[in-house]
């Protein structure tokens, strides 16, 4: 019975960051972009500085009318936004926040893979809304989106597998708890890669040309309104949480800090989960959309050499330091 | 002579909860890939082997191949799934059905999967028979007895296989290349 | 030398770093009104005091929005034996603010200054004919025109400053020639220098230019 209650408990938690972050992450964009771009950003709901944002855009959307569209694929395109969702929820459950073993949803074994792998799966739903729409638009976004994923997941697996090495372990609180100090110059050049590649696989600005909104509009969600809407931006909101959290898991040593490593690792993992949150913010503000072209040039003959470069040098270090 | 005690000990399918679910998530994978190459609807071909393919994820799991799991999540449903998803999109496939997506060789590809498919049941039961997972120590399957087994034992088909692999990627650059003499023709 | 790679990516991200720190140009529009400039072209307020009914800006128009009823009325003669006068009093002056461009050739072109510029905004109104504004409304308008910014430091004097100038000088001018003639003949009568008076009275002078 304890188990069990064990167990409930864990997922409720998960299942409340799960709820809770994105929001976080998405206000915080709201405001940071806006003074970036010299506005205030939202300043009336919920009185102080506009803070109920995005529950009263949650709100709006369940008003919404459902429609979809008379020619669409009518389950697949239901599906799609769980199918989009579900992932980011399961991904959370894998990645620890603190060094005991209460402070992460489920141990897994070879955390990475799974990681990596129910990541991938989340890119299903947007190839699903792309083709089910009946859209060109759609159909336009789905294609870039599957491009993307495919030139994208590669260096992904290649830095991730370079901590590994350098770990000794696929499991994520195991190479925590191998981590040193000098990782973090060690696999400085695998932790941008590895950052880079994800922020392109949510197709977040600027590697956004699979929605760019501009174009053609929003790609793959053009026919979606109200709560599937939702779904799918909350989808994007958890994937930067999910990124920023597995790049501070696996290249910037999680709960190790300065100081203050017993008790309050976790909030060294939060800390630095919610700079690299930042760091996305940013960049989104800063720079310009890529085209098409230069996203797969960036991918296959900078992001995939400098991954193996990295790898090979991980090897290097790994035989002469043992 | 162990195992077969280990049999008598447990009882041959004594129906735990595992292997009820076992038996569910099997019966839906087949179901799920029986669908996928009987549908018209090309996409939904394509993501019914999506679920068939995580299906067999799960079964890897009930097993404890954990490893083998994630990677047949990461591989094939992330990756090849993808593809051929990318592929359907650039041919135009159609919302509905497809009246041209059957082949006048079904029987014999049913022939050849009926085959394969005996095959492979009479390899693998006859290979394991009422062998029972040691579920003590480290996992049969778990990442490091795989990788243990995988670089102790079978080195040399891993390296062949990568070998394999390396041929295929040479020449699908080779194929897809452009050639001088067509250069010279434009 | 050539840029270093990266460098112009670094600078993006600084210009937006810095923009962050600094203070939004955000105006809060309702809970705080917005500072206009004297002139900004807010709506037209009618000083109506001033109006001869002269028509002008009615015809110059080209929206033909303002309307403008009115009727002739006979004073009579201020002195006895005089002329009786007459002249026009306005009954109505209308603006219909869903036809004006805002182009403000009535107020170019009026006269006797009885058009302003106001930088009030705020008369939406929920149906198209209240937007036609009479000339009541107009003259309350009237009381939001702000005094007309200082002259730019250099600037040509306003023309009637340089005319009251121009006649104050004359009028000084020939108070000097006749106090000059005045002292010449002084002189002429006591056989006196009058080369110490001289200076004196420019000071006198100095103020009144």
């Amino acid at each position: 019975m304890n188990d069990v209650l064990d167990v409930a408990l864990r997922l409720v938690v998960v299942f409340a960051v799960f709820m809770v972050l994105p929001l976080v992450v998405g206000q915080t964009e709201h405001k940071v972009m806006a003074h970036m771009q010299g506005r205030l950003g939202p300043m009336y709901a919920g009185g102080f500085h506009g803070w109920a944002q995005l529950v009263a855009d949650g709100v709006k959307f369940a008003q919404k009318e459902d429609i979809v569209p008379a020619d669409a694929d009518r389950r697949i395109f239901q599906l799609a936004p769980a199918v989009a969702l579900l992932p980011y929820l399961l991904v959370l459950v894998a990645i620890p926040i603190g060094p005991s073993e209460s402070a992460v949803g489920q141990v897994i074994d070879a955390g990475i893979f799974f990681v990596l792998a129910v990541m991938g799966v989340g890119v299903l739903g947007s190839l699903m809304a792309g083709w089910a729409s009946a859209n060109k638009f759609s159909l336009l976004g789905g294609l870039r989106t599957a491009a993307q994923l495919l030139a994208y997941e590669l260096p992904m697996l290649l830095t991730a597998a370079s901590v590994a090495m350098a770990a000794g372990t696929v499991s994520l609180p195991g190479i925590l708890n191998a981590f040193e100090w000098w990782w973090l110059p060690w696999q400085i050049v695998g932790a941008i890669v590895f950052f880079v590649a994800g922020l392109a696989e949510l197709q977040r600005p600027p590697f956004d040309m699979p929605v760019a909104d501009s174009e053609i509009i929003f790609g793959a969600y053009t026919e979606y309104t109200g709560l599937r809407f939702a779904l799918f931006l909350l989808a994007e909101y958890a994937g930067i949480v999910v990124l920023c959290g597995l790049t501070t898991v696996l290249f910037l040593g999680g709960w190790h800090g300065p100081w203050g490593a017993d008790g309050l690792g976790w909030v060294w993992t939060l800390l630095k989960t919610a700079i690299l949150a930042f760091g996305v913010i940013w960049l989104r503000v800063t720079y310009p959309r890529l085209r098409e072209d230069q996203l797969q040039k960036l991918a296959w003959t900078v992001l995939i050499p400098l991954a193996l470069a990295q790898i090979a040098l991980t090897g290097i270090v790994k035989v002469a330091i043992q | 002579m162990s195992h077969l005690a280990a049999a008598a000990e447990q009882g041959f399918l004594s129906p735990t909860g595992v292997e009820i679910a076992f038996l569910l998530v099997g019966i839906a994978t087949l179901g799920a890939a029986v669908v996928t190459v009987t549908t018209k609807q090309l996409v939904h071909a394509a993501l019914w082997l999506v679920v068939a393919l995580g299906g067999l994820a799960v079964e890897y799991l009930l097993l404890t191949a954990e490893f083998i799991a994630w990677v047949q999540v990461l591989i094939y449903v992330g990756s090849v799934v993808v593809l051929l998803l990318f592929g359907l999109m650039l041919t135009k496939a159609p919302i509905g059905r497809s009246p041209d997506a059957d082949s006048g060789n079904r029987w014999a590809a049913l022939t050849v999967a009926v085959a394969a498919a005996a095959a492979l049941v009479w390899v693998v039961v006859d290979a394991f028979r009422t062998q029972w997972i040691d579920l003590d120590g480290p996992a049969q399957g778990s990442t490091r007895v795989t990788g243990e087994f995988l670089f102790q034992h079978w080195v040399l088909p891993f390296e062949a296989l990568s070998v394999l692999l390396l041929a295929a990627l040479v020449g699908a650059i080779v194929l897809s290349r452009k050639s001088d003499n067509d250069k010279e023709q434009r | 030398m050539p840029p270093i790679p990266g460098s112009g990516l670094a600078k993006g991200l600084a210009v937006t770093l810095r923009t962050m720190t600094k203070k939004t140009v955000t105006a809060q529009y309702p809970d705080a009104q917005p500072e206009l400039p004297p002139r900004t072209r807010g709506v037209i307020g009618l000083f109506e005091e001033n109006c001869t009914v002269c028509m002008l800006c009615a015809r110059e128009c080209p929206d033909w929005c303002i309307y403008i009823d009115s009727h002739k009325e006979t004073v009579p003669a201020a002195v006895e034996g005089g002329r009786e006068r007459s002249r026009n009093v306005l009954d109505r002056f209308a603006i219909d603010f869903s036809l004006c461009m805002y182009c403000g050739i009535c107020i170019e072109v009026c006269p006797f200054d009885a058009l302003f510029w106001s930088p009030e905004f705020e008369y939406a109104e929920t149906d198209i004919h209240e937007l036609t504004h009479e000339r009541d409304k107009l003259r309350e308008w009237m009381w939001t025109v702000p005094e007309p910014p200082a002259l730019d430091p250099g600037a040509e004097e306003p023309k009637e400053v340089a005319a009251a100038r121009k006649a104050a000088e004359k009028l000084a001018a020939a108070q000097e020639q006749a106090a000059q003639e005045q002292a010449a003949q002084r002189q002429a009568a006591e056989q006196t220098p009058a080369a110490p008076e001289q200076p004196a009275r420019q000071e006198d002078e100095g103020p009144a230019e």
